[in-house]
């Protein structure tokens, strides 16, 4: 997919921001009408991806950010999660408990972990959803042939 | 050894930067990310409505004039004052989205509802439109 992303936000990678990209992601899941279910998963999946980039991105009083793309097709949103930090490494005194990455994986469609060229990390997770729009000549719907002729 | 008692904590800015395709998502994402930094900034309930009604407003008008097929808005707070700023957008796109967003024998309501609106002049004749909710800004 990665098609010019439908939203992109950038903030401050601090705790309190992480409460702003999952109040965003419903306002994207409302639009869409995606299932509250799965809208529940994407939030969760997100809220895991941002709290990594919040603990691990940048050490110590480093300030940093924390950039959320969103990018929807019929059926899907991709969404990725990056920060220019000092990327993937092994972390001995890792607060965490080393659930995230697989909570991720076990709520997303795909998932997908790169190290940025000029540093950084990126989590691309990609999830499905029935689009409702889809035979209602919404969002993503094709355009009928009367619209087309 | 100094004690940091009583220190005044340093002034920490909010700002969340969105660009969000102009058409369904613009609504909902604009009204929540202005809320959120409303509440932040602790403005009274009863300006904090005014700012998601400020957003509704500019998330109705402003994707029109946009300079781009993608509204870039940015959003910063510190307590008491919320700004919202909004751009770039093309020449004269800052009056249109006023005019827009005006109602019979009120006005422009994101003029009413704001404290300040401003508009600034970008490179290349860009426009920004300046909203601002609260006191003590700068110029």
């Amino acid at each position: 997919m990665s098609a010019v992303p439908d939203l992109e936000i950038s903030l401050p990678a601090r705790p309190e921001n992480v409460a702003i990209v999952r109040h965003v992601l419903g306002g994207v899941g409302d639009a869409l009408g995606v299932d509250p279910g799965v809208l529940a998963d994407v939030r969760l999946a997100i809220s895991e991806a941002c709290a990594n980039v919040v603990v691990h991105a940048y050490p110590g009083d480093q300030e940093g950010l924390l950039d959320v793309t969103v990018t929807t097709t019929p059926g899907c949103l991709e969404i990725a999660v990056r920060d220019q930090g000092r990327g993937m490494a092994p972390r001995t005194d890792s607060p965490g408990l080393g659930v995230g990455l697989p909570l991720i994986a076990s709520l997303a469609e795909t998932l997908e972990l790169t190290n940025a060229p000029h540093g950084g990390t990126e989590v691309r997770m990609t999830f499905a959803y029935e689009d409702p729009h889809r035979h209602s000549g919404g969002l993503h719907a094709a355009p009928s042939p009367e619209e087309t002729a | 050894m100094a004690s940091d008692l009583g220190a005044p904590e340093p002034l920490r800015v909010d700002r969340t930067r969105v660009t969000v395709a102009s058409g369904p998502l613009v609504g909902p994402v604009l009204s929540r990310v202005v809320g959120i930094h409303a509440a932040r900034a602790q403005l009274p309930v009863d300006r904090l409505n005014d700012a998601v009604l400020i957003a509704d407003a500019l998330a109705a008008r402003a994707p029109a004039y946009a300079a781009e097929d993608r509204l870039p808005v940015s959003i910063q707070s510190t307590p008491g004052r919320l700004e919202v700023r909004v751009g770039p957008m093309r020449p004269g796109g800052a009056a249109r989205v006023l005019e827009g967003a005006a109602l019979p024998e009120v006005g422009s309501v994101i003029e009413r509802l704001a404290d300040t609106v401003k508009t600034r002049q970008g490179a290349g004749g860009d426009e920004y439109l300046v909203v601002r909710l609260g006191t003590g800004f700068g110029p």
